[in-house]
């Protein structure tokens, strides 16, 4: 090789890693190539384009500031990327945004997982075109990388890392992707009304919250793996054991389910979505015996007591179409009161919203492994136990604790009653035939008794449970889709 | 055969009758409602229709005169559909029991349109002691078949599903409408997740149905498709809104088109639904959720007797335009929907973007993952789009009102009038085909139309049309 053009190679190479080393000064931030090491598994990291940059820009633009390339996580095969906001704010470019289209394509065509940081954005001043021939993508003539997340979606997991300020297009693509993890104190939208990620991961925009950058990055990796690997085993919680007292003896008393997803998981598993919005339902991906299970739970301690409601029904269907898309099993944990009724219920639209479970549901072909802890009144507890739709559920279990019945036992007790409580003389006497006729109901078909009609496979202790999802999980093949089956819905 | 037999058999059916229970049918009537069968005989071609189920009439706890509706199929104007109405009056009406599910088996494997009238309170009250085992047998399962949710929501994106809610739908019936398409509505009418009873059993507060879940407000929340007067006008809406999933031969023009001049020379505030009605054929346009997410309009309108799928953006609204999230949702539901049914969709571009709900409930620009919603449905669609940028195309406006538009999503021609606004933040209009003037508008959408030919229906259900 001629000596001035390996001369000229290693000059650029010393050129882009120079500026690139001069970190990122923002609080919190981690060097984009320090970002791209940590995600990655060690020396994975196969980089594209790293000398790319504009024609004539005044300065050095490193990478023309967007480092994509191919990698693993956990032995899975992935692209990544990340911008620089040390090189013209992370700002979008003619050629960066082809290092984009070209990032995503990769992605679409070898159906691998996508994680990209997205602080940055806006038009580069400088750059020699105006965005509208590039950012849709039009150019490449094949596709652009926003199509190219749709294409994606349901085919592979995307990411999008939000650390600091997210503007304009990578605004777009984070809302695009299919999981956002961001670091509080980030903000992100259009370049003169950023709204902070605290506010937007209380309207489902945002899955997960975290401190700092390597915690994205942990959640990130963590992420992609439960999507797409099983673990060949995984240890039992340091909480297993309490949760045989989780439940609290009166039945009218709250509790918070995390405890009991937390003492059912493998150790330090839980991965929970979107906690921050539709908090009448929780929806976490865990590892179980290292399997990969998909938790939905009512969440008694919550404002409406663990019943459904239009945002908990959104958040629900989501959840399960993201865990079938990925052949991730799903697991219910059911203590609630129904759909959410009452005149707000009724103004935020649950009579059309609820369906979208009933839906989910429908077209799922994953395993439903089912636990009733308590109650369950009404359609929406029956969609969580798959007594509905074509597939019927995989395993029924009910806690001693379980109470049966289509409905509220005491508005069941109320309506079949009516006539002798409304001739009642004091509301004490009303109340009290209520009652009486509603423990009737429960001594008939609640806790133990609960097994004799076979409307659940067993009636277990708490204890039990871990053991029991493990064992069904051994005997469940995991279904690897050849293809895409439908596209995912982000809300 | 032995003359008791026949005279069971006929009396047996006529119990089933209305007039065998004439109070019944007076209370109906003194109500303003149609019974159950004058609703499907007022639906259905006459002489067409054949009932199933009508000698079902006997519960667990005594005689009923049905299983809580009446199920049917037969024709309208000659097409297949299935009918069913639950019947109010005979003991708060029910689910049709198992035949509803077998209603529901026959138009998927037949792919016949369903129309439901679905008023009642869910499943009958006086099964609930009867848990379990009742209830299933409420949900019509039988071994080897399904159950009627499951078999509705099979059908939901396979065939046109039109739900007619004339008076109270609540719990499960509400549930049956809600995987309708199409909800058409009575004035005074109300839907909810859960009635009256359910309300006060729960938080102990008396409300009356109407104010639980008034129609009314359904209009506004999106909660429905379509408010009419009466039960006999949303029969001819439910007719009318069959009608679209088949093609006509040919159409009117518009009578009138001289309000294109006023949009031309308009400061962009001018009202779309006057420059869509000079578009598409005289009096074909039937818009759908039309006071909910009112920035865009959704409608069915034909165009020389084709139906198309219009999206539209509205300047005469608060938000001039601007795709608000509950827009997005509607849009994302509407391009699910044509596509169901191979309607091809024209879309109406004059927007100032897309916007998002701040702390304090303003509407800022920027985008959410509702917006993305119409993004991957226009990206995964199949029925031909057409595209015409009368005025502004802002930031990610434009594809929420028609998708991406590269390689796997452009629409089939892109058109733009001369006052569409052409600039950096309109970042659609570099992709035009064409500009056009809005009177040579119509002839180029129909040409594109007898080009990619007759309505093709998607061979397998794509993805399940969305309720919401």
């Amino acid at each position: 090789m001629e000596a001035r053009l390996v001369n000229e190679l290693a000059e650029a190479r010393a050129a882009a890693a120079a500026v690139a080393s001069a970190a990122d000064s923002a609080p919190n931030k981690l060097p984009v190539r320090e970002r791209i090491a940590r995600i990655c598994d060690p020396g994975s990291f196969a980089e594209y384009g790293p000398l790319a940059q504009e024609e004539g820009a005044d300065e050095p633009m490193p990478a023309d500031g967007l480092v994509i390339g191919t990698a693993r996580i956990e032995g899975i095969p992935v692209v990544v990327g990340s911008y620089d906001t040390s090189v013209a704010d992370g700002s979008q470019s003619k050629v960066n945004q082809a290092k984009l289209d070209r990032l995503v394509f990769f992605a679409v065509e070898h159906r691998m997982p996508l994680v990209c940081f997205v602080d940055g954005g806006g038009w580069r001043k400088s750059s020699s075109e105006t965005r509208t021939s590039r950012w849709l993508g039009g150019g490449t003539g094949r596709m652009g990388a926003l199509d190219g997340l749709c294409e994606l979606s349901g085919l592979a997991p995307s990411v999008a890392i939000m650390s600091g300020e997210a503007l304009e297009g990578n605004a777009d693509l984070a809302m695009l992707a299919e999981c956002v993890i961001a670091t509080r104190g980030s903000s992100f939208g259009a370049s003169d009304h950023l709204m902070s990620v605290e506010y937007r991961a209380t309207r489902g925009d945002v899955d997960i919250l975290v401190e700092t950058e390597a915690e994205a990055i942990q959640e990130a990796r963590r992420y992609i793996t439960y999507l797409l690997k099983d673990a060949p085993s995984g240890e039992p919680s340091a909480t297993a054991e309490t949760i045989d007292n989780i439940l609290p003896d009166n039945r009218r008393r709250a509790y918070d389910m995390r405890r009991v997803i937390t003492a059912l998981a493998d150790e330090g598993s839980v991965l929970e979505l979107r906690p921050h919005w539709g908090t009448s339902l929780i929806t976490s991906l865990v590892r179980m015996g290292g399997r990969t299970v998909g938790v939905f739970a009512n969440q008694p301690m919550s404002p409406i007591l663990g019943a459904i409601d239009s945002t908990a029904a959104d958040k629900m269907a989501r959840f399960i179409e993201l865990c079938d898309a990925y052949g991730v099993p799903l697991l219910s944990l059911i203590d609630s009161p129904g759909f959410h009724i009452g005149p707000d219920a009724e103004r935020d639209g649950i009579a059309r919203h609820h369906v979208r479970t009933l839906s989910a549901i429908e077209h799922r072909d994953v395993p439903l492994f089912c636990v009733q802890l308590r109650k369950a009144y009404g359609l929406g507890p029956l969609v969580m136990r798959g007594s509905w739709g074509h597939l019927p559920p995989d395993l029924r279990l009910a806690w001693p604790t379980v109470e049966t019945g289509g409905m509220s036992l005491e508005g069941a007790a109320y309506l079949v009653k009516r006539k002798e409580i409304q001739a009642a003389k004091t509301p004490e006497e009303a109340i009290a035939i209520r009652d009486a006729y509603a423990n009737t109901l429960r001594e008939r078909e609640s806790g133990v008794r609960a097994a004799h009609n076979f409307s659940f496979d067993d009636v277990i202790m708490p204890s039990e449970t871990r053991d029991r999802i493990i064992r069904a999980l051994e005997n469940a093949p995991r279904i690897q889709r050849t293809e895409k089956k439908t596209y995912l819905d982000l809300v | 055969m032995k003359r008791d037999l026949k005279e069971q058999l006929l009396q047996a059916r006529d119990l089933a009758l209305d007039h065998a229970r004439p109070e019944a049918v007076a209370r109906v009537h003194a109500s303003g409602h149609l019974t159950a069968r004058e609703r499907i005989r007022a639906l259905l071609d006459p002489g067409s229709e054949i009932e199933i189920g009508i000698l079902q009439g006997k519960a667990d706890w005594g005689w009923v005169h049905t299983t809580g509706g009446v199920d049917f199929f037969g024709t309208v104007n000659g097409r297949p559909v299935v009918a069913s109405s639950t019947d109010y009056s005979d003991h708060g009406g029910g689910y049709g029991a198992g035949y509803l599910a077998r209603l529901f088996s026959l138009a998927r494997q037949h792919r016949w349109p369903v129309i439901l009238f679905s008023d009642g309170g869910g499943s009958r009250a006086q099964s609930l002691e009867g848990t379990g085992a009742e209830f299933k047998r409420l949900q019509g399962r039988y071994p080897g078949g399904t159950g009627f949710f499951e078999g509705l929501a099979a059908l939901a994106g396979w065939v046109p599903l039109i739900a007619v809610v004339a008076g109270r739908s609540f719990a499960g019936h509400a549930t049956l409408a809600a995987f309708c398409d199409v909800i058409i509505a009575t004035k005074g009418s109300a839907i909810g997740m859960g009635g009256p009873p359910m309300v006060e059993a729960a938080f102990g507060i008396k409300i009356s149905p109407t104010e639980l879940g008034p129609v009314e407000m359904h209009e506004r929340i999106g909660g429905i498709d379509l408010l009419v007067e009466d039960e006999p006008a949303a029969i001819d809406a439910a007719k009318r809104v069959l009608a679209y999933h088949y093609d006509e031969p040919t159409g009117p023009a518009p009578a009138d088109t001289s309000y294109f001049d006023e949009v031309i020379s308009s400061d962009g505030t001018y009202d779309m639904r006057r420059l869509l009605a000079a578009l598409v054929d005289e009096g074909s346009l039937l818009e759908l959720r039309p006071a909910f997410a009112r920035s865009v309009i959704t409608a069915f309108a034909r165009m020389d007797g084709r139906t198309v799928g219009i999206l539209a953006n509205q300047p005469l609204s608060e938000v001039r335009g601007a795709i608000t999230e509950h827009a997005a949702d509607k849009i994302a539901r509407f391009v699910q929907q044509c596509n169901s049914h191979g309607i091809p969709i024209l879309s109406i571009i004059d927007t100032p973007g897309c916007t998002v709900t701040d702390q304090e409930g303003e509407q800022r620009p920027g985008i959410s993952r509702h917006h993305a919603r119409p993004v991957r449905a226009f990206h995964h669609r199949s029925v031909p789009l057409i595209s015409v940028q009368v005025g502004k195309a802002s930031g990610m406006g434009a594809c929420a009102m028609s998708g991406i538009g590269s390689a796997h999503s452009l629409p089939v021609l892109r058109l733009a009038w001369p006052t569409a606004a052409i600039g950096v933040e309109d970042q659609y209009s570099q992709g035009f085909d064409d500009v056009v003037l809005p009177e040579e508008t119509r002839e180029k959408i129909l040409k594109v139309l007898r080009m990619v030919g007759p309505r093709t229906l998607p061979a397998e259900k794509a993805r399940p049309r969305d309720s919401w």
